[in-house]
């Protein structure tokens, strides 16, 4: 069976990691390595659809599988901690394995139009992105949270790297910066996580964790804990509320790898990680319950950012920010469904939301860097009429838009219609996915509306600046299409074979539920689904009257409350600023106070005993006064001491 | 023969007269005087034990005796040195008074 084999994966990108920094710089053949790149990823791909195809004839990998011992401390077979490498190969790690390995394939093909102007500095592009790559496969195949551990410090090590690629650029620097601190707030919760359930179960393999009953004596709150730490390490990487400010400022980063965090590898770790940590996560109803208003408020605010940005990236970045937030909803409201119903709904529904939106917003990442490789700029108040001239990218970029809104057939209508009903239906055993629920279909609002609000500024009426646009080459434009054909047809997974709820049902070791036919009927007759169609309708149909018909006066939202409240927005709720404030004044007091201490505590204290020495020095020397008969007597006083000491005092002290 | 009590209080009381006129004396050449009272007091000990032992063990050693030729030979060089060194400090001073010989200091 090959899913054995699935730490092979990993080791093509890798090996392309190796290839591409060692070799001279003559054999880096075309494009200065990406052809190794290619190479890697491509071969990568094959390998995971192998595995893919295996899990889809039922054979998982998730007890004995291969694995090596890395670490083993203590010597007593029976207390003995065992760190060991592995892999753990299930339906939800091959839904992962679909997203890294297409998405990845396909960013690293389109970057060798994008990147063709960068000169040498492709080889760093091309060595960092197969290494990204490379520790996102590993992190998805782990089977212990350690060794996920390591993959997940890693996938934030390539996302700074990546981040900061153009690092002569101040702002870029500190993007990169950003990212990587306020990731790692994430981090320690995370380790803190771990090392709980380490200290209280004494292992981290997932087989022990979740197929054996190692929690089972474990203390109620304390597994609540750990699994909310857990969780704390998505928030970070999935750049939830409230430490989501970072994945904006990442857009300073090439536009590929933009869509390379955004739909495959870092911010989908953190869902990735809350999925495979539900079989915990069910145990404990009020972390499910935490990262369930988690999603929802992030869904939330992040799109009511979106509806003022400017910046097209930026548009895209608060839009994956929110559409994280659904899934991590689906995931907190689904597991209510699993305790109480006994079903895998919202769970199905969330990692289907996670592969449809690996494609549709890769597709929308790589469309905008389509646009931006024609027009020069990231400011879609400078664009306008593109759609005559890059006709490929502007169709492309408009079956994305259509897809995230949720209009049907289209990918994004079936997981968010499915998430939706996910956390309305969790409402029956705790009201306050009645609220969430409210907050979602929101956002299912303002994402159609800033999604058309995005394409129409861009594609639609005349120039409004300057350039001179023009179709981006082949290389780039395969790639979209070949994104526009899944985000248009990988909705349909739903219906495949048992259908895709039956799939993940397998991955929590649930039954499988309805047939197709019965989800199907399900979804056309609830009211619910209507009212989110209805809702992301209303969305576009608002776009089209502000942004596409002529002679609507933008200026009334800039008056009054709405004024204000559109300030608020164009500041990002303040939350970056609030971030900076606490740097500036609180972070830089305490580094006052500690400056302090340092220099008057700490080198009083060294200075001091100098002083002291120096000092005594002075006094001590007074002594040498050239007088010899003064040392003699000193000496004759000496030895007469040391004769009292050694004859009488040692003899009698020692008994 | 002559307790051994008799000579270590001699001895020591030697000593004890020899190392207060060092520590008291100002005259350099007193104190030189007043060191060859300390060697002299040593040397009364080696006699005197070196003696005991070859009583005590009925054997003819007088190794300790010859350890006082030895000592009385080196202070004659020593006092040929310690004159050498007062001449020339009383050459570059004009004084022998050790309490004014001081500038070997700090």
């Amino acid at each position: 069976m090959i899913a054995e084999y699935a730490w092979l994966i990993p080791v093509f990108p890798f090996a392309a990691f190796i290839l591409i920094s060692l070799l001279p710089k003559r054999t880096l053949l075309w494009e200065d390595g990406a052809v190794y790149g290619i190479a890697g990823t491509v071969l990568a791909l094959g390998m995971s659809f192998a595995v893919i195809w295996d899990v889809l004839q039922g054979h998982t990998v998730t007890t004995n599988s291969p694995s090596f011992t890395w670490i083993v401390i203590g010597s007593d077979t029976s207390s003995q901690l065992s760190i060991t490498f592995g892999i753990w190969i299930d339906q939800l790690t091959a839904i992962m394995l679909i997203v890294v390995s297409v998405v990845g394939t396909l960013v690293v093909i389109y970057s060798c139009g994008y990147m063709h102007e960068e000169g040498d500095t492709r080889r760093r592009y091309y060595a960092e992105i197969t290494l990204f790559i490379s520790v996102m496969y590993g992190l998805v195949i782990s089977n212990n949270y350690l060794q996920m551990f390591i993959f997940w410090e890693l996938v934030g090590l390539c996302s700074y790297l990546l981040i900061g690629f153009w690092y002569q650029k101040p702002s870029a620097a500190s993007a990169a910066k950003r990212a990587f601190i306020v990731t790692r707030v994430g981090d320690i919760m995370f380790m803190a996580g771990i090392i709980i359930l380490l200290k209280y179960t004494g292992n981290l393999n997932f087989t022990d964790l979740f197929l054996g009953n190692s929690t089972a004596g474990m203390d109620p709150n304390m597994l609540t804990l750990a699994t909310g730490l857990i969780f704390g390490g998505a928030i970070g990487k999935s750049a939830q509320f409230p430490l989501h400010e970072w994945l904006p400022d990442a857009m300073e980063g090439p536009t590929t790898v933009s869509a390379l965090i955004h739909a495959a590898t870092m911010v989908k770790a953190g869902v990735y990680l809350t999925a495979r940590t539900y079989p915990l996560l069910i145990q404990t109803p009020n972390s499910l319950l935490f990262v369930a208003i988690i999603g929802g408020v992030t869904a939330l605010i992040a799109a009511t950012v979106a509806l003022v940005a400017t910046d097209i990236k930026r548009v895209l970045a608060y839009s994956t920010i929110s559409q994280l937030g659904y899934m991590i909803l689906g995931l907190g409201a689904g597991g209510y469904l699993v305790i109480n119903l006994g079903v895998a709904d919202g769970y199905s529904a969330a990692t289907f939301h996670m592969m449809n939106h690996a494609f549709f917003k890769a597709l929308l990442f790589l469309c905008a860097g389509s646009v931006i490789h024609a027009v020069g700029t990231n400011d879609m108040r400078a664009m306008g009429g593109l759609g005559k001239k890059m006709r490929i990218t502007s169709i492309t970029m408009l079956i994305g838009a259509l897809a995230i809104a949720g209009i049907p057939p289209l990918s994004g209508f079936w997981s968010k219609d499915e998430v939706l009903s996910a956390v309305y239906h969790a409402g029956d055993f705790n009201a306050s996915f009645f609220l969430l629920w409210f907050l979602g279909v929101a956002t299912a609002l303002m994402t159609a509306f800033y999604m058309f609000r995005m394409w129409f500024m861009t594609f639609a009426g005349e120039p409004r600046s300057d350039f001179h646009a023009h179709e981006s080459p082949k290389l780039m434009t395969v790639p979209l299409m070949i994104l526009a054909g899944l985000a248009i047809t990988s909705g349909f997974a739903l219906f495949i074979g048992k259908g895709f709820k039956a799939f993940m049902s397998g991955a929590i070791g649930l039954g499988a539920g309805g047939s197709p036919a019965d989800i199907a009927s399900e979804i056309f007759t609830d009211p619910l689904t209507y009212v989110s169609l209805g809702m992301a309708v209303v969305g576009i149909l608002i776009a089209y009257r502000i942004y596409y018909l002529p002679g609507f006066d933008r200026s009334v939202f800039a008056r009054g409350v709405s004024g204000k409240l559109q300030k608020a927005l164009e500041n990002r709720w303040y939350i970056s600023k609030f971030y900076d404030d606490f740097a500036v004044n609180v972070v830089y007091a305490f580094s006052r106070l500690a400056d302090w201490f340092d220099r008057i505590v700490i080198d009083g204290i060294v200075n001091g005993f100098a002083y002291l020495g120096a000092r005594s020095g002075g006094v001590m020397r007074k002594a040498q006064d050239g007088n010899v008969q003064r040392y003699t007597a000193l000496i004759i006083v000496g030895i007469c001491v040391l004769l009292i000491f050694v004859l009488y005092i040692l003899p009698w002290g020692g008994g | 023969m002559i307790p051994i009590e008799y000579w270590l209080v001699f001895s020591s009381l030697l000593f004890a007269i020899g190392a207060y006129g060092v520590l008291t004396r100002r005259n350099a050449i007193v104190v030189l005087m007043c060191i060859e009272i300390m060697l002299n007091a040593a040397n009364i000990n080696l006699v005197m034990f070196s003696s005991y032992h070859a009583v005590l063990h009925s054997i003819s050693d007088s190794s300790g005796q010859v350890f006082a030729l030895f000592s009385i030979a080196i202070a004659a060089a020593e006092v040929a040195v310690g004159l050498a060194i007062i001449l020339s400090v009383y050459r570059r001073y004009q004084t022998i008074d050790v309490d004014k010989i001081n500038i070997l200091r700090w």
